[in-house]
């Protein structure tokens, strides 16, 4: 199965009955944001009195796990176990909404929620918080784990260890939880929990008798899964007396109250009426309301040290709640937890109204997709070929798919976003730094040769894991694509593990599609930045009938030139339909001409019957070829499709 | 005086055939095995014809056209039965043209006189391909002789009123090899000829043939000379091309009824599957309507309700003025600005098509305007291309 997985829930308590998950319509950020229901269930309205319980009975926990290991599952089974849902048998993880989602197999973000645990005669205050699974959000998944104090590592005991599973585990091992090893769906035929236990012992050092065997979806072995969390996680530390300190790790926008803060208490209480101040922007906020998701948003009287809640505080974007962040009580400043980084784009993308007349609207829809979602940057761009858009920066390619699908579906065919980039760099020989963002930013040959010292590009280390005999299938892939192989383990008898560098150029179009067909769907991959290195970049471009086409060009590694250059010229000759003329497609690199190809013009089109019965089913055809041309962009005289967009950087196998 | 009455076409379709050929899309059976009910077929399709024609009394019919199927395997004596029941419901016009299809198989040659007898005056017959090898292989049970012989006899039966079909295009045919097989049928050819690059229909038994790669066709290239060498070769011996797959050495000899769908004139079809364009006489709308496509239950409902209509839609104005643009612009006399306001509703021509690239179009060579008419007409270049350019200049 290929990780390219996003595993986060937006859960939403649903009239009292129903735990649903839920992405909804306002706009992609939801994908990685909750929605809740604004007014909680009946006789939930009054405010819950948790102070009674002390932080030694808190117990801040995760599931971290592989897409399909079970974690939705294992959630539901432990609320319905709490008595926080009640036990209809219908809370089933369902209901993805976005097509990116069914598609992919992943579910956007899951909701934080605290239960409570009656073990061995005492009450505990259980806050499971969940992350989102995906290495797109590598760093939202670390600052949710550094909320929490030990962490649940679930694995299906039929698949066994997979790299996103090798991710998380480091993720949280670095945030130095403790992992409660887990294996999930034992009981099913092909399982083989003996084996995933040896794995889970081989890479992560954990003694295979300490790992608890469950089935989620029975319900077999959950009533062990809390009583291990309580006995093997640390309560969380700080003090009562100290002043407030809070880590912020989630926010969602809420269309009533603005936005609304998920916070992990590290010393200190707050209140409602409180003022608190960002660490990060110095700007004060007043607390409006606290509270805990129980499962929706339950306000409390206050929350203390070592509890986990919900913040109201009149702050109006989502752009002032920067993830990670650390909050203090005015005029009481601590020091800010560390780990905390802006988002920061690491795959761009330029959208494009195919007709210009759309600008305004598109220009609506993107402000309207960004609200949520602060992590997309946007900035303005002018293309000669496709006129006024945008250039929009994701964190990765997975959270770019979710962003350009919910604009596909609200815009259909009218726009039109091009080949995915990586922010390379440019360094001056005066010491300063540029970012490409596109490659209409790279500095052409006098700029290159008076100022320039090096190119740089970003790289990530990558884990693939994968049964043996697609061992020299894979180390082929990873060298094709420049990778630099820095070690490879067995986890068990079988299946190997692949610790690679690739340039992040490399991995943000086909890459998981040559992963998933080479090795049969066995493989899987993750990956986390690794930096940049000097690179030796080159701009190619693509002139059509001599004229260059600012849309198609490309920056690439010197070493891709040649074979990208023919490539490149041969599927734009597949994609571009034959015209009344002759179309000469050129690439062209440091002044010289790589490859060329001619589409020949076209010698005849006319339907040759067409009597009585012919004339519905020609207009019909007319009307639908007259659809399929709106795709079309005009470059010149030359028509091209939406496709050739898109063949920058793809390559054949 | 009494005012100019408004032309209209019928058209009438045999749905039966003693054999099928693989490219053939229309709607068609194989004969069946207990034979045709011919009383039956021509009771429905009388019934059929008195229900529909009927409302536009008022106009004169132009033109019939048997097709099909294969309408020579209908009887004659029925056939002159519909033509004077139609001449009953509304006046055939003076010199109207009555067509019918046949094939050149022996059994049908034989009733040609007994055809014209019943008041057929223009034949057309299936030659398709002089090639034998190519004939077996698309289905046809006859030769290329054959295929002559008949055209000779129906010439001496209908002096100047005799048409045949030729298809290029067939698989492994090269160039050569179709201009030798043109040249002997313009030998034979009277005065109009209809010439198709064959046409891969989605399903026909062609169609499943190429995608299996069972077939492979000429090169779009190869097909795109044919037709030019075609256009060329019927020119050098005086038959002007008039529409992308039509010739005539006469402009009397062009087909009324075919001109009638380019144009954009009305027409009533009756029989299986058979389409109608027409305005509605009680209140001025533009129907196009279907009949049922399986014989069967066509007769059925024609025997119970009079008709055997399946779909009737009215067509929009946007409609109609899409359809007079793309019909027009298949023939070389292309469509004129009054022509358009005819079913425009006074919108003329360059009010309506995207003049910015009916410009570019005639300035490369593919459209002309003659301006003393006020035509819209493509050029023979043009016409070749004619489905491109008309993505572009219809709005």
């Amino acid at each position: 199965m290929l990780q390219m997985r996003l595993a986060c829930t937006a859960w939403r308590w649903h009239t009292g009955t129903q735990w649903i998950r839920h992405c909804p319509a306002t706009g992609l950020s939801s994908c990685f944001r909750r929605t809740y229901v604004a007014y909680p269930a009946e006789g939930k309205r009054g405010e819950l009195d948790i102070s009674a319980i002390p932080p030694e009975r808190i117990r801040n926990f995760s599931i971290i796990a592989h897409i399909d290991h079970g974690k939705s599952t294992l959630a539901d089974r432990l609320l319905e176990l709490t008595g926080v849902i009640s036990k209809t048998g219908k809370n089933k993880q369902v209901l993805d909404k976005l097509k990116v989602e069914r598609e992919r197999g992943i579910t956007v973000k899951a909701q934080s929620v605290s239960m409570f645990y009656e073990h061995k005669g005492q009450r505990y205050l259980m806050n499971l918080i969940d992350t989102p699974g995906h290495v797109d959000f590598s760093y939202e998944v670390s600052r949710s784990l550094a909320a929490c104090q030990g962490t649940i590592l679930l694995v299906d005991a039929a698949q066994g260890i997979q790299a996103q599973t090798v991710a998380n585990f480091y993720l949280a091992f670095g945030e130095g939880l403790s992992v409660i090893p887990m294996l999930n769906k034992v009981d099913l035929p092909t399982a083989e929990p003996e084996r995933a236990a040896k794995q889970i012992e081989s890479a992560f050092e954990i003694e295979a008798d300490r790992i608890l065997k469950i089935s989620a979806k029975t319900g077999l072995g959950v009533e062990q899964v809390l009583p291990a969390v309580i006995e093997q996680t640390p309560p969380p530390s700080g003090s009562e007396d100290k002043p407030f300190k809070a880590l912020l790790f989630d926010t969602w926008y809420d269309t009533y109250v603005g936005v609304v803060c998920l916070m992990a208490v590290k010393d200190g209480s707050i209140r409602r009426g409180d003022k608190i101040v960002s660490s990060h922007s110095g700007t004060k906020y007043e607390v409006m309301e606290v509270g805990v998701m129980h499962p929706e948003q339950t306000p409390t009287t206050q929350l203390r040290v070592g509890q986990v809640g919900y913040i109201v505080c009149n702050m109006k974007s989502i752009a002032e709640a920067h993830v990670g962040d650390t909050f203090y009580r005015d005029k009481f400043p601590v020091e800010a937890l560390p780990g905390f980084v802006p988002a920061k784009s690491m795959v761009f993308a330029g959208v494009f109204p195919i007709d210009a007349g759309e600008f305004d609207r598109l220009n609506e829809s993107i402000q309207k997709l960004t609200l949520n979602d602060s992590s997309v940057s946007v900035h303005k761009e002018t293309s000669a070929a496709l006129g006024q858009g945008w250039r929009l920066g994701f964190l990765g390619t997975l959270h770019m798919d979710v962003f350009r699908q919910r604009l596909e579906e609200e815009y259909d065919t009218n726009i039109l976003i091009t080949s995915p980039t990586v922010p390379y760099q440019i360094k001056y020989r005066d010491g300063t730094f540029k970012f490409i963002r596109t490659p209409a930013d790279f500095p052409d040959a006098n700029v290159m040769n008076d100022y320039v010292e090096s190119t740089m590009e970003p790289f990530v280390t990558s884990t693939l894991i994968f049964p043996e005999k697609y061992l020299g299938s894979m180390l082929e892939l990873c060298t094709a694509h420049r990778g630099e192989l820095q070690n490879h383990t067995f986890i068990d008898e079988s299946r190997v593990m692949l610790k690679c560098r690739l340039p992040m150029a490399e991995i943000v179009t086909d890459f998981f599609d040559k992963l998933k067909s080479k090795s049969q769907g066995f493989a899987s991959f993750d990956y986390e930045e690794a930096g940049y290195d000097a690179s030796d970049l080159v701009k190619m471009e693509v002139l059509l009938n001599g004229e260059a086409v600012d849309a198609l060009a490309a920056v690439m590694h010197k070493s891709s030139v040649v074979v990208a250059g023919r490539e490149i010229a041969s599927r734009l000759k597949d994609v571009i339909r034959r015209q009344l003329f002759d179309i000469i497609i050129q690439t062209t690199a440091n002044g010289k001409i790589v490859a060329r190809e001619t589409v020949k013009q076209l010698r005849k089109n006319v339907t040759a019957k067409c009597y009585g019965g012919d004339i519905t089913r020609k207009m019909k055809l007319l009307n639908k070829q007259k659809e399929g041309k709106k795709r079309l962009k005009r470059i010149g005289k030359v028509d091209l499709p939406h496709e050739a967009f898109l063949t920058i950087v793809k390559r054949a196998e | 005086m009494a005012a100019a009455r408004v032309p209209l076409s019928l058209y009438v379709h045999w749905p039966y055939c003693s054999f099928l050929c693989k490219f053939c899309a229309f709607s068609k059976a194989r004969v069946p095995s207990q034979g045709v009910d011919h009383e039956r077929i021509t009771n429905a399709l009388l019934k059929e014809l008195r229900t529909c024609l009927a409302p536009h009394k008022d106009k004169e019919l132009r033109s019939i056209y048997f097709g099909g199927g294969t309408p020579s395997l209908s009887l004659p004596r029925n056939i002159e039965r519909i033509i004077s029941e139609a001449n009953k419901l509304v006046p055939l016009a003076p010199g109207a043209e009555v067509t019918l299809e046949s094939n050149p198989t022996l059994a049908e040659v034989t009733k040609m006189r007994d055809f014209k007898l019943a008041g057929v005056n223009r034949y057309s017959i299936g030659i398709q391909t002089l090639n034998d090898d190519s004939l077996r292989k698309m289905g046809r049970l006859h030769t290329g002789a054959e295929g002559l012989a008949a055209v000779d006899r129906a010439k001496a039966l209908f002096p100047g009123r005799v048409t045949f079909d030729m298809i290029f295009g067939f698989e492994s045919q090269t160039l050569r090899q179709w201009q030798e097989e043109l040249k002997t049928a313009l030998d034979h050819a009277d005065r109009h000829l209809s010439i198709y690059q064959l046409t891969v229909e989605p399903g026909t038994p062609l169609f499943r043939d190429q995608r299996a790669q069972r077939v492979v066709l000429p090169s779009d290239d190869v097909q795109a000379r044919m037709y030019e060498m075609t256009v060329d070769m019927c020119l050098a011996r005086g038959f002007r091309h008039y529409e992308v797959s039509s010739y005539a050495s006469h402009p009397s000899a062009e087909s009324m009824h075919n001109k009638g769908y380019w144009r954009g004139q009305q027409w009533v079809g009756i029989g299986p599957s058979a389409h109608s364009r027409f305005t509605d006489p009680t209140n001025r709308q533009r129907i196009s309507s279907v009949r049922i496509p399986d014989t069967q239950r066509w007769a059925q409902q024609c025997e119970r309700a009079g008709h055997g209509t399946g779909k009737e839609f009215v067509v929009s104005d946007a409609e109609a003025k899409q359809e007079a643009v793309v019909f027009g612009l298949r023939m070389l006399e292309g469509i004129s600005d009054e022509g358009f306001m005819g079913v425009s509703g006074g919108q003329s021509l360059t009010g309506y098509l995207c003049m910015a690239r009916v410009q570019h179009y005639i300035d490369e060579g593919h459209l002309s305007w003659h301006a003393p008419t006020a035509c819209l007409a493509p050029t023979e270049r043009g016409l070749q291309v004619i489905d491109t350019i008309l993505l572009e200049i219809i709005p």
